[in-house]
């Protein structure tokens, strides 16, 4: 019997890859609801906290600003989404790894 | 006089002065072009209402009281909104680049949100727009001038508004507020949820309102019919002041009985039980007499999101209801949706004619290994409280077969695992296909129970989709064929010994039900909101009534000549429940031109 949804593993600070132009991690919506005004919110508010620029994308969608709820909300992620979080400045790898654990943590 | 009709969000009659919390602002929004060297003092302008509409809601949010708690979170995403670059950010480089002002800036911006939230594929997601709009509906109020302080009411008043944002509800003092009534929202605006939470009427989507009403004026709002009279005649205020004392007492009169026994007062017990999708309304069941839950739509789970849900997950919420409902039975139907309807990882089907295409039990054979995952989860949920399961949209003998082999495949394999379950778990079926009915002899055999879903047998029995508004009005519960239809099916549960229930919108009409009663249905299963007004009328009848109604009906040849044998015989026997019904007759519309 298997399960239709493996849960594929979730990020650690490890996926955090260095390219070129920045740092980008790959994230999974692991909370029920997906990224839902809440999550959406608190994605936001953290992602507001650093300098860098941190762009957002779902597969085969735009980027999007992280620090925009409502530029988050219009990916209208549900649970299970694979994102691609992308970022670019002075405190770049830190907020990555900031935001991985927000992903990580189901945004409890 | 005049009366202005709404869209009804919460129940009960107010009648009081009006109180305007916010209008839409006068006329429309001014657009000027700005010579350069006011573009600097109107950016300033455009952050200054910003940060006030901030401040105050901030404010605001102090200000919430414990049982409108979770208006706070709302209120935190509107702040959220209001700090937004793409808002205010790009409203600013409006003004900047294209030399414009504010208000129309703000406009422009929110115009290319709206853009994008309108392409999303998610309800939920395409209804954030709405916040966007409340936000920025604020913030022109702001600019052109305008703030409302709510906390100046002196006496109680009905409150008018354009838009009740979260914002207003944190600094209102909701005792001063006797009724609601706003231009905006719909059937499940938040203006409804906070009007039932403070127990008081409501009436949304009045689009005349700011044109008709002014301060001070005289209005009742009835929430049971969705108006608002404006300045009443003498007579008609006394009218209504009986209707609002009656429908007081009626309804404290029908909650006090809900936790009575469904029986008649020559001792014939129905059972009535409550349809749900969520968890959440578990408490409202209970807290209005349901005797069970006769149908758990389990859809709700597999909505909304990009991966099927997995059989733990299932597991725990099955569980959960079962536990919280024990010893009352739960029964479970299995998933009943097209592949359009739900979980995005099937794909779309390119279906000519979805509601006679894969869906319901067909869709789930197609997709046997969603199916099992489902099952299992039942199974294993059985071993709490008092479980059962049924299958909808069942048209013949093989489709109960394949299912129970599906079921039992489960079992096998929960017994291989070591999972417990219950062994004897009660399956039984949805009766809503014509072809069902026909050979109900057949099937009855074959299952527990049977559980007739009135909704889509009116609409396959008759051939009308209900939503077409060119057809609807001949959606008729009361047909003669439906009549018979679901006569035949109680007959041929009881002949093979077997329970049978009725989970259809006719099981919470008080025109249909006594009929039901005739035939000597086991069970009705309705929407827990109408509970305790069925179950009073079911305990003021009596069989031998029923049973004579019942004779009657049957004997009628057309649909309207039956809607006028119920209405009669109804309103003379239960002449006092009926007053906040609607009479089946209005129901008959004429067509749609």
């Amino acid at each position: 019997m298997t399960e239709p949804t493996l849960a594929a593993p979730l990020p650690g600070a490890d996926d955090i890859l260095a390219e070129a132009d920045g740092f980008v991690l790959r994230v999974r919506v692991a909370n029920e609801q997906g990224l839902h005004a809440r999550p959406a919110a608190k994605l936001a508010q953290e992602a507001q906290k650093f300098a860098c620029d941190i762009q957002m994308r779902q597969d085969g969608g735009e980027a999007v600003d992280a620090k925009s709820i409502l530029d988050i909300l219009t990916m209208a992620a549900g649970q299970g989404s694979e994102l691609e979080l992308r970022a670019a400045g002075p405190d770049a790898a830190q907020a990555l790894g900031r935001l991985g654990e927000l992903f990580r943590n189901r945004f409890r | 006089m005049a009366t202005l009709k709404g869209i009804p969000v919460s129940a009960g009659i107010s009648i009081g002065r009006a109180f305007f919390l916010n209008r839409s602002g006068a006329g429309p929004l001014p657009r000027q072009t700005l010579p350069e060297a006011l573009v600097a003092p109107e950016v300033a302008r455009l952050e200054r209402a910003f940060e006030q509409f901030a401040q105050e809601i901030e404010q605001a949010r102090e200000r919430i009281p414990a049982d409108l708690r979770e208006h706070a979170l709302i209120i935190d995403s509107h702040l959220m909104i209001l700090k937004d670059p793409k808002l205010a950010g790009v409203a600013k480089r409006y003004i900047q680049t294209l030399g414009i002002n504010a208000e129309w800036a703000l406009d422009k911006a929110v115009a290319d949100l709206e853009k994008a939230f309108e392409a999303l594929d998610d309800q939920y997601f395409r209804d954030r727009i709405q916040d966007v709009r409340t936000v920025s509906g604020r913030v022109q109020a702001r600019l052109a001038g305008q703030t409302a302080e709510i906390r100046a009411i002196e006496s109680r008043v009905v409150l008018m508004a354009h838009d009740v944002s979260p914002a207003d509800t944190a600094s209102l003092e909701t005792d001063k507020i006797m009724a609601l009534v706003t231009v905006q929202g719909g059937k499940t605006s938040h203006t409804g949820i906070l009007a039932r939470t403070l127990g008081i009427p409501a009436v949304v989507g009045v689009t005349e309102l700011e044109r008709e009403v002014r301060d001070g004026d005289l209005v009742v709002v009835d929430g049971l019919r969705g108006v608002v009279v404006l300045s009443p005649a003498e007579e008609e205020l006394a009218r209504l002041s009986d209707l609002k004392y009656q429908f007081e007492a009626y309804q404290a009169g029908i909650m006090r009985g809900c936790h009575l026994p469904g029986e008649t007062i020559d001792g014939y017990r129905l059972k009535v039980k409550a349809n749900i999708e969520m968890l959440e309304e578990v408490p409202t069941v209970v807290n209005n007499g349901g005797e069970g839950i006769g149908l758990y739509r389990t859809e709700y789970s597999y909505m909304n999101r990009a991966k099927l849900p997995t059989e733990e997950e299932l597991y725990q919420e099955y569980l959960d209801l079962a536990t919280i409902m024990s010893p009352r039975r739960v029964t479970l139907r299995t998933l009943d949706a097209g592949a359009d309807k739900f979980v995005s990882t099937l794909g779309s089907l390119d279906e000519r004619n979805p509601a006679l295409g894969l869906r319901a039990i067909r869709l789930c054979m197609h997709h046997p290994d969603i199916f099992k995952t489902q099952l299992r989860a039942m199974l294993r949920a059985s071993v709490a409280g008092n479980i059962s399961v049924m299958f909808p949209m069942i048209s013949g003998l093989r489709e109960i077969r394949q299912a129970k082999a599906m079921l039992a495949e489960a079992r096998a394999e929960l017994r291989q695992e070591g999972h417990r379950f219950n062994a004897d778990l009660p399956v039984g079926i949805m009766m809503e296909l014509p072809s069902a009915v026909m050979i109900a002899e057949i099937l009855a055999r074959e299952v527990d129970f049977f559980s007739i879903g009135t909704n889509d047998l009116i609409q396959y029995s008759l051939g009308i989709d209900r939503t077409n508004r060119f057809v609807s009005h001949m959606y008729q519960p009361l047909h003669p064929a439906v009549v018979r239809s679901i006569k035949h099916v109680v007959d041929a549960a009881h002949q093979a010994g077997i329970e049978v229930s009725l989970c259809g919108e006719m099981a919470s009409d008080p025109f249909c039900v006594p009929i039901l009663m005739g035939m000597q249905i086991d069970c009705i299963s309705l929407t827990p909101q109408a509970i305790p007004g069925i179950k009073r009328i079911i305990r003021q009848a009596t069989m031998d009534d029923c049973k004579n109604l019942l004779k009657l009906v049957l004997e009628s040849p057309s649909v309207t000549r039956t809607n006028a044998l119920v209405q009669e015989t109804i309103f003379r026997q239960f002449p006092d429940e009926l007053m906040f019904y609607s009479s089946l007759l209005d129901r008959e519309e004429s067509p749609a031109h």
